[in-house]
């Protein structure tokens, strides 16, 4: 059978920010794969050059509506770093507190959309309602759900009250049950271990050698996560682990990510039940000294950064930002290689990509004899097809 | 558990106190002798100043003397006189070293080092796209981040771009279609 080229996106409707495949199978075994992440540059570097400290954090905010925190953070506490300032104590809880809300929301939601790539809509179902629960901690601490808007130069822009640490340390038992559950589901569900199990393996000199970040390099025994390497916000206070795992495939990745939400939920109840007192914010300089400060942040999806050059005035000189998402791209294209053309759909959400996808798949012959059509929905349902034959399921 | 047996092999436990020990000044220095002046912004950012032609050997000798494994990332910025680049790496002993080349204006290239460090392929990529600038020996320096009907030559993250307006830069052209 000849080799194919198969492009896959850029337009998915459901899902963030579109991007293009193009994959070379060779039957049903994919030999290669090109990607084009062209279709979403909304030029925000550009644009965050020209605004102060006070407006460019709402801009930086919307780079990304899942890790929306995890953006502003790590560039306001670049400026800060710049500016020499002491954040109150309160406040570093505080964002940490939304830090890690933001990376149990994030896990959640993607335990869902792995689910539903491999045909298992229950699972996605309930995640998806837990998840609904974070959100709902996300809005009584911050006042929104998405974009929370509680970081700016010098602290937090909103305190939490006796009554809102209450009631949040009121969800998180039922949230802990829950995570407890899919722990137990993800190390024995059949369905699931039969679809993560030996897919998308990375080893760990691979994810070293091709720059994986977070939870994709972790489950390849890579224990790199900025929180213990390059400690921020309040993270030394707080005890809590790095989770790694050594199987390296999808399911390795899922395994890493229930664990961070157990982890997560304890860091949560460490916060705010030893929530310094004081205040929550200091008044900053207008203007950051002429600096250079590489500011780095474990995301939900892996190590973010941004470099941020200063100059004397109260815009950034240059921000240069490099998404966990880029950083894994080139992993993926490596652990697609030697795959099923069926499993493109759970390797590729396996990264959590922040970014998306696809809709419409033409399936093209290089030698121009045939070309069909095939959208994201058909792929996934090949896939679930592909397995049931071969599996059973 | 064998990932116990992964992080030990890396030599270095994940959440204690006994992990690779972080790089001092003095071994950095001592390992870039000879390639330009080591500097030590801050707690475990370590930055080597160094020229374009010796760029290559510097990521050669950070990938094995100094055991980095890691590019976290390719900063680059325009100065007005010239580009920036720093390639930014870290390893198990967790310190960030910096390498920063300066790009002249004139003649903005570098040679890739795609080879060395894979990822840096799209890095190198996007740095391209934004600012322009060569990586010689780059399997295929083709665009990423710029919409496929940018015009060619214009690089949006030079401080002395302005777009022109008889362009058109990609998007819905009004009148049309």
């Amino acid at each position: 059978m000849p080799e194919v080229v198969i492009p896959i996106g850029p337009q998915h409707p459901a899902l963030k920010e579109p991007v293009n495949f193009k994959v070379v199978a060779d039957g049903e075994i994919i030999v290669r794969l090109e990607l084009d992440v062209s279709y979403n540059h909304r030029g925000i570097e550009k644009a965050a050059e020209q605004r102060d400290f006070v407006r460019v954090v709402p801009l930086l905010e919307r780079v990304c509506g899942i890790c929306s925190h995890s953006h502003t953070t790590v560039f306001v506490k670049g400026i800060e770093e710049a500016m020499k300032l002491e954040i109150p104590r309160r406040a570093q809880y505080i964002r940490t507190i939304v830090a890690e809300l933001e990376r149990m929301h994030s896990h959640l939601l993607w335990l869902g959309v792995a689910a539903h790539e491999i045909g298992f809509n229950t699972l996605f179902m309930w995640t998806w309602r837990d998840r609904e629960l974070v959100q709902d901690m996300l809005e009584e601490l911050t006042g929104n759900r998405v974009n929370y808007g509680i970081n700016e130069v010098g602290g937090v822009r909103r305190d939490l009250t006796p009554a809102l640490v209450k009631a949040s340390l009121d969800r998180l038992p039922y949230l802990a049950e829950r995570i407890a559950k899919y722990t137990a589901m993800a190390s024995k569900q059949r369905t699931m271990l039969l679809r993560f199990q030996g897919v998308g393996k990375l080893t760990e000199a691979e994810a070293l050698k091709y720059g994986a970040v977070g939870p994709t390099a972790r489950a390849s025994g890579v224990d790199y996560d900025v929180r213990k390497d390059d400690p921020y916000l309040s993270y030394p206070d707080v005890p809590w682990k790095v989770v790694t795992d050594d199987h390296g495939d999808v399911f390795g990745r899922t395994l890493v990510r229930v664990g961070e939400l157990v982890e997560s939920t304890n860091i949560v109840r460490h916060c705010l039940e030893n929530l310094p007192e004081g205040a929550i914010r200091i008044q900053p300089p207008r203007a950051a000294p002429k600096g250079e400060v590489l500011s780095r942040y474990e995301a939900p999806r892996g190590e973010l950064v941004h470099f941020i050059r200063t100059n004397n005035t109260d815009k950034a000189e240059r921000l240069d930002i490099r998404t966990p998402t880029l950083a894994n791209w080139t992993s993926v294209a490596v652990s697609l290689v030697g795959q099923n053309l069926a499993d493109i759909p759970v390797v590729v959400a396996a990264i959590d990509p922040c970014l998306s996808c696809t809709s419409r798949i033409t399936i093209v012959d290089p030698e121009g004899a045939e070309t069909g059509t095939m959208t994201w929905d058909e792929l996934r349902a090949h896939g679930i097809r592909f397995y049931r034959e071969r599996e059973g399921i | 558990m064998a990932a116990e047996g992964a992080r030990a092999a890396r030599g270095g436990e994940a959440c204690g106190g006994d992990r690779v020990k972080a790089l001092t000044k003095d071994e950095v220095a001592k390992a870039f002798e000879g390639l330009g002046a080591v500097d030590q912004p801050r707690g475990n950012r370590i930055r080597l100043v160094t020229t374009v032609d010796r760029a290559r050997e510097a990521i050669g000798r950070a990938t094995t003397a100094l055991r980095c494994d890691h590019l976290i990332q390719m900063s680059s910025a325009d100065t007005g006189k010239a580009f920036d680049l720093v390639y930014q790496l870290t390893g198990p002993h967790r310190t960030v070293v910096s390498i920063a080349v300066e790009i002249p204006r004139d003649r903005p290239e570098v040679p890739s080092v795609a080879d060395l460090l894979p990822p840096a392929g799209i890095y190198e990529r996007g740095i391209h796209d934004l600012l322009g600038i060569v990586f010689v020996g780059h399997p295929g320096l083709k665009r990423i981040i710029l919409n496929e009907d940018w015009p060619e030559g214009e690089y949006p993250l030079r401080k002395d771009w302005k777009p022109d307006p008889a362009k058109f830069y990609g998007g819905v052209r009004e009148g049309v279609g």
